[in-house]
């Protein structure tokens, strides 16, 4: 009995350095924000409770439910994009020779840069005034007069800054579709070529359902990093036009830091932080179902 | 046992949770020192020795805070200012954790409009007593000590100033036949030289809005309002916004402008990043800006010759200016008042306005030094700096919401009145009351 009880306190001992770290930055801002969530604070003056009022608040908030709904249309569009472009991508470049590696490399390099890094640059790029965009377009004749991508059409911003995302993280799909292809057995492959299997053959029926788990991590990671898209839009839309490309997160933050609405900003975070638990919880099931 | 364990592993958060609250509830209540009965006459020298801590948001005139608190450690080597620089974005919430927890600088720089916000609050030190009755506070910025002031009593002085102006292009003026020692003095006459200038081709234009950009409005559009009469902000809970036919009148002008041609296409999706660069680009006329444009311009373009002018109202000689800038506080729980409040009068004094703010062309922080040497050898900055006299900062409890958010009622009446065609009392009237409703929360 005392040794089952010593064996156990030793047990208690390995995890409890874990454990700590998950309750101290997890559990515990997890629960603050909960807190936050329940109360009216400004960070400068007390916190009030208000019961769910910030909820109900949000439910009725419109500008918040048409930031969710662009917020989804962004990650709707971007997501398959993503996907299939970082797959592609792997399938011309998963062959180990020096071009395909350069390759590789120059398409993974943008993955490095950070999004606000990107997102500035991207701004530029489609500046009317000043960007080079613009003057190759024109100079090429494809445009009379410059083409104001940012700010002024919504669907115009959105698609301006998915490809600028596009641009800056299909990379890293790339690199796990490439390891996922590479992991393939040679057997398998080479089986397939003497069957007589075309390439196409060989993508669709044995590379894809064999890089399956890694498509989903894929589009996992994307549809979470679309869902809390902030950066790109911050910088160069700034939500315009007429707020109509505001995603969640903008709201949040600026609910929560510049209009001091701390209280209300935890509400906004824990429905989206919901919505994206349904997402990941049914991207996990998939994922279960595939690998069974 | 199922649910005691349960219970025992959702102790240990709400503990810690608990823990966390009642530390900050008890820091909260600690007191702040006395700030009136034995205060000290203040110098511009250290009160004690030890070094001051201060803070400062980064995005602001970084250069002429380093600059000042460079002065200030040579002259007192035994109470050297060390200075911290905070991102703007995290300002107001490291401020208030540091309240929280009494983690407190001895002073700080703060952006002037968020002043109100932290007065209402109780969380500055009010330094009424001590620095009240200082001849300089009379000619100090007025826009500064606007919102330092709160209900009668003071809680900092202007740390350094931003004021806007209207920029205009020597070059083009004479190229389009117009007298440039001459700028417009009121907006139907801007009205009438931006056509002119627009007339040149070859993608010049008369005048520049930008199209995105809630700052950079109420910097450069705002004043045209003050100076045609109108008020924008509500202050506070049932004050009225944009009152005074200027409001309607100045935006009836920018429409005109903008279908007129007058003012470039991309404006329209200028959301600030390239703001500060237009005016140089040597293809606008005519611009509101602020005075750091003079140093941009000259490096983006040296050869363009241009001069400055006050922005006009509707009425001729009529102008007005939006003063920006940060402002030194001392927030509650500082345990160095005393030498805070003799840094405030060291930047005040002649010796630092003249030999700290104006040699390195920045503007003065007083009114009455503006005419110094240094600025008599550099016309434009004096130019500029007379904005301070006619200046003013809005005074609002929620400026970012009303004013500078993008999502903002400020910004989107700018646009329906820009790029639709929008009944303007329609578009006046919809940004009222939204501005009401946030002034009322």
């Amino acid at each position: 009995m005392f040794r089952g009880r010593r064996s156990r306190l030793v047990g208690m001992a390995y995890l409890a350095p874990a454990v700590i770290f998950v309750l101290v930055f997890t559990v515990y801002p997890l629960g603050h924000m909960v807190w936050m969530s329940f109360h009216n604070w400004s960070l400068i003056t007390p916190p009030r409770w208000v019961g769910l009022g910030n909820y109900q608040r949000a439910l009725a908030d419109r500008q918040y439910w048409v930031s969710f709904l662009f917020t989804l249309k962004y990650t709707a569009m971007i997501t398959p994009i993503l996907i299939v472009g970082g797959y592609l991508l792997a399938l011309l470049t998963v062959e180990r020779s020096p071009l395909r590696r350069l390759t590789r490399t120059t398409v993974f390099i943008p993955v490095v840069i950070g999004l606000g890094v990107s997102s500035l640059l991207w701004y530029w790029l489609f500046s009317a005034d000043f960007g080079p965009i613009n003057k190759a377009l024109m100079d090429l004749g494809i445009i009379s007069k410059p083409v104001l991508w940012l700010g002024v059409d919504a669907d115009l911003s959105n698609l301006a800054i998915i490809a600028s995302v596009a641009w800056k993280v299909m990379g890293f799909g790339m690199i796990l579709f490439v390891g996922a292809i590479q992991a393939i057995p040679t057997d398998i492959t080479e089986a397939s070529l003497v069957d007589g299997a075309s390439f196409w053959q060989r993508v669709t029926r044995v590379i894809l359902p064999l890089t399956l788990r890694s498509v989903l991590l894929v589009t996992l990671v994307s549809v979470i990093g679309s869902l809390l898209a902030f950066d790109q839009f911050y910088i160069m839309t700034a939500g315009q036009p007429q707020n109509e490309t505001a995603t969640s997160v903008f709201y949040i933050y600026l609910n929560s830091f510049p209009y001091l609405r701390l209280g209300y900003g935890a509400a906004l975070s824990m429905i989206l932080a919901l919505t994206i638990l349904a997402f990941t919880v049914v991207q996990l099931l998939l994922t279960r179902r595939s690998h069974a | 046992m199922e649910v005691h364990g349960m219970r025992s592993r959702l102790r240990w958060p709400v503990l810690v949770a608990a823990a966390t609250l009642l530390l900050a509830a008890c820091s909260q209540g600690s007191d702040t020192p006395s700030t009136t009965a034995q205060a000290p006459a203040a110098t511009t020298s250290c009160a004690s020795t030890g070094e001051l801590t201060m803070w400062e948001r980064s995005g602001g005139n970084k250069q002429m805070v380093d600059m000042l608190v460079a002065a200030w450690n040579q002259k007192n080597p035994n109470c050297k200012i060390k200075l911290t620089y905070i991102p703007h974005t995290e300002m107001v919430g490291k401020i208030a954790q540091g309240i929280a927890s009494g983690e407190v600088p001895d002073l700080m720089g703060m952006d002037l409009i968020y002043a109100p916000q932290f007065e209402d609050a109780q969380q500055l030190v009010d330094l009424t007593d001590r620095i009240g009755s200082w001849p300089e506070i009379k000619t100090a910025s007025k826009g500064h000590m606007t919102v330092a002031t709160f209900e009668n009593r003071l809680y900092g002085v202007p740390l350094y100033a931003d004021v806007s102006a209207l920029f205009y292009n020597k070059d083009l003026f004479k190229r389009a036949g117009l007298d440039p020692d001459k700028p417009p003095t009121s907006l139907p006459e801007l009205r009438e030289y931006a056509d002119k200038i627009t007339a040149l081709g070859g993608g010049v234009k008369g005048y520049y809005l930008p199209g995105n950009c809630a700052g950079c409005n109420i910097f450069t559009v705002g004043p045209l309002m003050w100076a045609s009469g109108a008020k924008i902000e509500a202050a506070g809970p049932g004050d009225e916004p944009l009152v005074g036919d200027g409001v309607k009148q100045v935006l009836q002008f920018t429409r005109d402008m903008v279908k007129a041609g007058n003012v470039p296409e991309g404006a329209r999706s200028e959301n600030g990043e390239t703001f500060h660069l237009q005016f140089g680009s040597g293809k606008v006329g005519m611009m509101g800006t602020g005075n750091f444009n003079i140093t941009l311009a000259r490096q983006q373009n040296p050869k363009m010759d241009f001069g400055i002018a006050l922005l006009p109202g509707m009425a001729p000689n009529s102008a007005a200016s939006f003063i920006g800038g940060d402002l030194v506080v001392v927030p509650k729980g500082s345990k160095r008042v005393d030498d805070a409040v003799n840094f405030m009068k060291f930047l005040l004094s002649d010796q630092v306005q003249v030999e700290v703010y104006a040699k390195a062309l920045n503007l003065t922080t007083r009114t009455d030094m503006v005419d110094n040497k240094y600025f008599q050898a550099e016309p434009l900055v004096q130019d500029v700096a007379k904005a301070l006299e006619v200046g003013r900062t809005p005074y609002t409890l929620t400026f970012f919401e009303q004013i500078n958010s993008p999502q903002g009622p400020w910004l989107k009446m700018l646009q329906r009145a820009y790029y639709s065609d929008d009944n303007l009392d329609t578009v006046i009237a919809d940004a009222k009351a939204a501005m009401k409703t946030i002034a009322n929360q």
